[in-house]
């Protein structure tokens, strides 16, 4: 049902004129309403990608983003660097464009973002403008309507415009039903019952308290019900929020023996040197980032220092970086794990290093939440996990019962991954360190995903070079696996199909909707809702405290629909005997 | 079939203008002889009255037609008006002029606000009214309305003729014939037939055709209407029986008293006829297992509850409540039906078993043990015309300048009633002067959500308003429907006389001016607390404070404001309702500048007009789906926003149906030439013209 779809959008968005009455009748100028904006550009991979924004606010947002106290010139480019207002981190060198209304697209005032066109930039940006005050993405047609409204579009544009909002809305209702088909979908099917369940029992008593007799607790069982909400809510943007700072993105994990030659990899696979490479094992020390474009799916390649027993102090600063980087802030479990227990530390056994490629895709967001706690020694870990992916749970019991902190550490970076290159040193398969990691991690794995688990492995035998001519030596037991010499790049085109069909088959298929946009509204609905249910505690008089709850599965309806009047009346006459 | 016993009599309650209508029926262009009228209205029921009511303020002459003059004002269910949501209606009924509210300030026997705890959004004004006091004020009233002329009669057919150009509908209304043969002519008809359409009660297994107890059915015009191709539902509701006053034992029962001071319902009022301590109290008792058990073993012989007709989902009987709540206690409010009455009204014993079954019930009930019964409890099952059919100005898409207002239209209760027929009214007069239709939008007003979710939706059971289907409701308030109203019905629909006009706007520009004082003072946190240091303000926020902000908290009011801050804010404490209103407008202030922008989106919406003559069946070079089709074409929504509303009807059709606004607005520039040549002017056309 799309009722109210454009009109009922705006809840809780801030805005930036008084109250005052006005006619029903009263057709509205532009500079006033909410600023909307979203990816112009199509989706999908392009050179460069333009991001809208429309509505008072706009001029702002573009102040905010560029950090400069004036706006560009009217509808003239300018190079800008972008920064996230919030982290204050660097996005993206990009064009910008200022539009005031009334000659602009929309007729009201307007600014354009011409950004690199990978989607982690777009990504980025988009989120970075979520977070400016006064805006929200923009519903499916939403700045064409503005624009008619505003009479910048002939009628035969309009024409067009109703079958580009079908196939919008589809495309949106396709990726919706994708992304609620996981457990997020799942978590947000329920957050919206409750939510739904606690304002009809507000309303009712709003409605009907003072005349029918409802239960003396129906209050008290709402403030409860929102209460569990709003910690649910606040852990799982807690959890995203770690994703954002990693830009959000399905991962691959890179991992292997030390020497394996996963920087090399890296390397290869982000076509510059990114870490330095040397026959020595644990020469990685230090964590390195860079974007990468590979098969054809945008990345954030990192590559961090193997975890090893120290061998220098630099090579032990750049384990402890490492450290720190995974086990941040924003991982209060970790952080208390780090604390039980020093992790470069002599404790750690040599097993092997690892660095992992994340993709930026929303897809990051159907990784299910971990908690892990620990108790007591490491020597003798048990664990409890509220959530967890089985393939994963699996490998961390199998993991914790050998007690191999080494092992358990890339675990725990296995844990965000959605693809797992398993690298291994064709010519010394038969190692210790190499049987380990085939034990530990790519038997496990591979009994796992044909189950359809989520999370993927491909299995790359490197230095085929070193092989002699007869080829790989018989090994027992081998999974089905890729030859690759980083040196020679023989058997890398067979590895990039592979990672393609692979990333495809994880990710969705890129072109297929609009991601990076439905991730964006994912983000601001819920930290929206959160916001609302802040305003339900503090409210002074039950309507407000309603009205809280109104905005809050306002909120929730954009990602999971429904939350109207009706329904709420139906949860009202089903749980309680009123009427007369 | 009718009883004409009393057609023909014609009560001329209008002293200033009854003869110049009269004397114009000879004028009359068709019909030398007979009458001719502005506005006729069918029906002297709540919706009825007001809309007759209405009409006349506007300044048409009109005719008010019932069964029996007597019957005016009649409250034929509960005695009492108003409560959550309806309270709500009261206050914007009052606002456009509208006469309930006024009678209930002076007919009342126990008032009290509702949800006093709640918020002043929620408060439900609400009183118990005398019935007989009320019908004889609503008939002093109705009869002494300029303009207005009261007839008794029963309609049997409506004049049809031939459409006007430039509107929706197969035929005009022109006037109506009377079941003696007479004919009544007219430029705009109002049915508000009530339950009478069909109506037939059901006591137990025995049912009898009417309307409510002891009146007569509307067969024949039911039948006209259906042949119009009006599509009609049915429905079902009940009262239930009365109890003699001197058989209850009260002295066990929990007792309620009512509010001291009063609140009066209506702007115009600073208090109600009757002292607190005059008023009377209430009382409550609740069921118990016996009941159930009547009930229960009872059902075969309660052919109302047991046939399809739909009835709500909300429960309006005791036997909805026992079997779909089993096993629990209900409340039954004993409520007084007057000064000098010795009913009382079960409020929440609506029945419709065998009359001995009843009596049986009632005694197993604690206080009525003794109980007497002097009338049954009964249910009505009745005819209602889709309110889809009819546009948000009530006027049906199939017959021009017909209006449909009250329970014909699926609602249930006075206040619903009565604000239609306001709506009804005025718009029947303003069709009449050929003006610009009087809508009032879901942003606006209780009475606007009423109609769209009447017009849009449509309804399968008995309409009630509640404050949870008011999206706006931290700003629809009963305090501001003045400021809301008032100033509109006065300009654009001219129903609002020139006194509350002149108050309203006192009001509210008072009002604005005190807001933005309140504004512009301000002080830090400490200072606040040193000026009120009642006030539960923490005083670490180093920010400034506004009066406004200070105002907000619960403990504060504009009286302890105005002792910390004299200058300028004594002058607002003078009238206490100007200090009260400020100091809701204070609690509500942010919450309404969050919905102001939603409100503004809406709005936009709503001023997109569609053109009426629309036909969304056969329209071409337009994607709609054949679901969207359907709807459209039944509904008839008017603007964009009402579309957008209408489940089923996707954004891309909203998009295709904007191109339509677009045709519209460029038909404009034609039909303002034709305005100039005194031709018919469509009424978007002037709404765009006035703007």
């Amino acid at each position: 049902m799309w009722r109210g779809l454009w009109t009922l959008t705006a809840r809780a968005t801030h805005g930036l004129r008084r109250p005052c009455w006005r006619q029903a009748s009263g057709t509205l100028g532009p500079g006033t309403g909410v600023t909307i904006f979203a990816l112009s550009s199509g989706q999908g991979r392009c050179g460069v990608a333009v991001i809208r924004a429309s509505g008072p606010a706009s001029g702002p947002a573009l102040r905010s983003l560029t950090a400069a106290r004036d706006l560009p010139p009217a509808r003239s480019a300018r190079l800008r660097l972008l920064r996230d207002p919030c982290s204050g981190e660097p996005l993206d060198r990009a064009l910008v464009l200022w539009f005031p209304g009334p000659q602009s697209f929309t007729g009201e005032d307007c600014a354009e973002f011409h950004v690199h066109g990978g989607p982690a930039v777009v990504s980025g940006v988009l989120q970075a403008l979520s977070g400016v005050p006064g805006l929200r993405p923009a519903e499916a047609g939403e700045f064409t309507r503005r624009a008619f409204a505003h009479g910048k579009l002939s009628l035969t544009e309009v024409e067009g415009l109703a079958d580009l909002i079908h196939a919008e809305t589809e495309a949106q209702r396709r990726q919706a039903l994708r992304q609620l088909d996981g457990e997020l979908g799942r978590l947000c099917q329920d957050w919206a019952e409750t939510l739904t369940r606690a304002l009809a029992h507000v309303e009712a008593y709003i409605d009907f308290g003072e005349d029918d007799n409802l239960e003396e607790d129906v209050l008290e069982r709402a403030d409860i019900a929102v209460r569990g909400l709003e910690a649910a809510l606040a852990a799982h943007l807690r959890d995203a929020r770690r994703g954002q700072r990693l830009r959000s993105g399905a991962h691959v994990v890179v991992a292997g023996p030390p020497n394996a030659g996963k920087s090399s990899l890296v390397n290869l696979l982000s076509r510059k040197p990114v870490s330095i490479v040397s026959p020595e094992p644990g020469t990685t020390r230090d964590v390195l980032e860079t974007p990468v474009d590979l098969a054809g799916f945008p990345a954030l390649l990192s590559d961090t220092a193997g975890l090893r027993e120290g061998v220098g102090p630099v090579e032990q600063e750049g384990v402890r970086r490492a450290w720190a980087r995974w086990a941040g802030p924003d991982h209060g479990q970790a952080q208390t794990m780090g604390r039980a227990r020093p992790w470069a530390g002599p404790a750690l056994s040599p097993t092997f290093s690892f660095c992992w490629v994340y993709f930026p895709f929303f897809l990051n967001e159907k990784l299910p939440s971990f908690r892990w706690e620990f108790w007591g020694d490491l020597g003798t870990l048990s664990y409890a996990s509220a959530w967890a992916r089985p393939s994963f749970s699996c490998l961390a019991t199998r993991a914790l019962q050998g007690v191999d902190p080494g092992v358990f550490s890339c675990f725990l970076r296995l844990e965000q991954a959605d693809l797992v290159l398993a690298v291994l040193d064709a010519s010394d398969l038969g190692s210790p360190s190499s049987r380990n990691f085939l034990d530990t991690v790519v038997t496990p794995m591979g009994a796992q995903s044909p189950a359809g688990s989520g999370q993927r492995l491909l299995l790359v035998l490197n230095k085929l070079d070193l092989l002699p001519r007869q080829g790989l030596a018989p090994y027992p037991d081998l999974p089905p696996h890729l030859l690759l010499s980083c040196l020679s790049r023989q058997g890398l085109d067979g590895l990039l199909e592979a990672l393609r069909q692979e990333l495809a088959a994880v990710c969705g298929d890129p072109s297929a909707g609009p991601p990076l946009l439905t991730r964006a509204r994912h983000r601001h609905h819920l930290q929206g809702c959160l916001e609302a249910l802040g305003h339900y505690k503090e409210a002074s008089d039950l309507a407000l405290a309603a009205e809280a709850l109104r905005v809050a599965r306002g909120h929730l309806a954009h990602l999971t629909g429904g939350g109207g009047t009706e329904e709420v009346l139906n949860i009202i006459f089903r749980d309680f005997c009123v009427g007369k | 079939m009718f009883s004409l016993r009393l057609c023909g009599r014609r009560v001329v309650g209008s002293f200033a203008k009854p003869r110049l209508s009269l004397a114009r029926l000879s004028g009359g262009s068709g019909a030398p002889r007979s009458p001719h009228f502005d506005v006729v209205v069918i029906g002297g029921g709540h919706a009825g009255s007001e809309a007759a009511a209405a009409a006349a303020r506007c300044g048409s002459r009109t005719l008010l037609l019932t069964h029996r003059v007597d019957t005016i004002g009649q409250m034929s269910c509960n005695p009492s008006f108003g409560g959550i949501g309806k309270g709500h209606l009261m206050r914007e009924v009052d606002a456009l002029d509208g006469l309930c509210s006024r009678i209930c300030d002076q007919s009342g026997v126990h008032y009290k606000v509702l949800n006093r705890r709640k918020g002043p959004a929620v408060w439900g004004l609400r009183a118990q009214i005398d019935r007989t006091l009320y019908k004889q004020n609503m008939q002093k009233e109705i009869l002494n309305t300029p303009l207005l002329t009261i007839q008794e009669g029963a309609v049997e057919d409506l004049i049809l003729v031939e459409p006007e150009p430039g509107h929706t509908g197969k035929c005009r209304v022109n006037g109506v014939v009377l079941a003696d043969g007479s004919t009544v002519y007219a430029e705009s008809v109002i049915l508000t037939t009530g339950t009478f359409l069909r109506g037939m009660i059901i006591i137990g297994l025995e049912r009898t055709p009417a309307g409510r107890l002891g009146d007569q059915p509307s067969i024949g015009l039911a039948q006209t209407l259906e042949k119009l191709g009006f599509v009609v539902g049915r429905l079902k509701t009940g009262t239930p029986p009365r109890i003699a006053k001197d058989s209850i034992n009260f002295g066990i029962l929990n007792k309620q008293m009512p509010d001291n001071p009063s609140v009066p319902f209506s702007f115009l009022h600073e208090t109600v006829w009757i002292k607190p301590e005059d008023q009377l109290p209430c009382y409550l008792t609740h069921t118990n297992a016996k009941v159930d058990e009547i009930v229960l073993e009872n059902l075969h012989l309660n052919s109302h509850i047991r046939e399809t007709a739909r009835g709500p989902r909300y429960c309006p009987s005791i036997e909805s409540k026992v079997l779909r709540f089993p096993n629990r206690v209900h409340q039954v409010w004993l409520e007084p039906e007057g000064m000098d009455c010795d009913l009382i009204y079960p409020q929440g014993l609506s029945v419709t078993l065998p009359v001995e079954l009843q009596e049986k019930m009632i005694t197993c009930i604690r206080g009525l043990e003794k109980a007497r019964m002097v009338h049954p409890g009964y249910g009505v099952q009745y005819d209602y015309f889709d309110p889809r059919q009819i546009t948000p100005s009530l006027e049906t898409h199939l017959v021009q300048r017909l209006f449909f207002a009250g329970q014909i239209n699926g609602t249930t209760g006075y206040e619903e009633a009565a604000a239609q027929g306001v709506i009804a009214g005025i718009n029947a007069s303003l069709r009449v002067s050929r003006k610009p239709p009087f809508v009032i939008s879901r942003t606006e007003g209780y009475i606007g959500v009423l109609i769209d979710d009447l017009t849009t939706l449509g309804t399968n059971e008995p309409y009630r308003m509640f404050t949870s289907r008011v999206e706006f409701r931290l700003s629809l308030r009963p305090d501001n429907a003045d400021s809301r109203l008032t100033l509109r019905g006065y300009k654009e629909a001219g129903c609002v006389s020139q006194q509350r006009y002149e108050r309203a706007s006192w009001m509210k520009s008072l009002l604005e001016e005190g807001i933005s004082v309140l504004k512009s003072i301000e002080c830090s946190s400490p200072k606040w607390k040193k000026l009120i240091p009642s006030a539960s303000m923490s005083v670490d926020k180093s920010l400034p404070l506004r009066a406004l902000d200070v105002l907000k908290y619960e403990e504060v009011d504009m009286e302890l404001l105005a002792q910390a801050v004299p200058e300028p804010l004594k002058k607002y404490t003078e009238c206490r309702e100007l200090a009260e209103r400020l100091k809701i407008e204070a609690i509500y202030e942010s919450a309404l500048f969050h919905q102001q922008q939603e409100i503004e989106e809406v709005q936009r919406d709503e001023a997109l007009q569609l053109p009426k003559d629309l036909d969304y069946l056969t329209l071409k070079d337009i994607s709609l789906s054949d679901e969207a089709r359907e709807k459209l074409h039944f509904s008839r929504p008017q603007t964009i926003g009402a579309a957008s509303r209408i489940p089923g009807v996707t954004p891309a059709a909203v998009i295709n149906l904007l191109r339509f606004v677009k045709n519209t607005q460029r038909g404009q520039a034609t039909t303002s030439e034709v305005l100039q040549t005194g031709r018919h002017l469509r009424d978007t056309d002037q709404l765009q013209e006035r703007l």
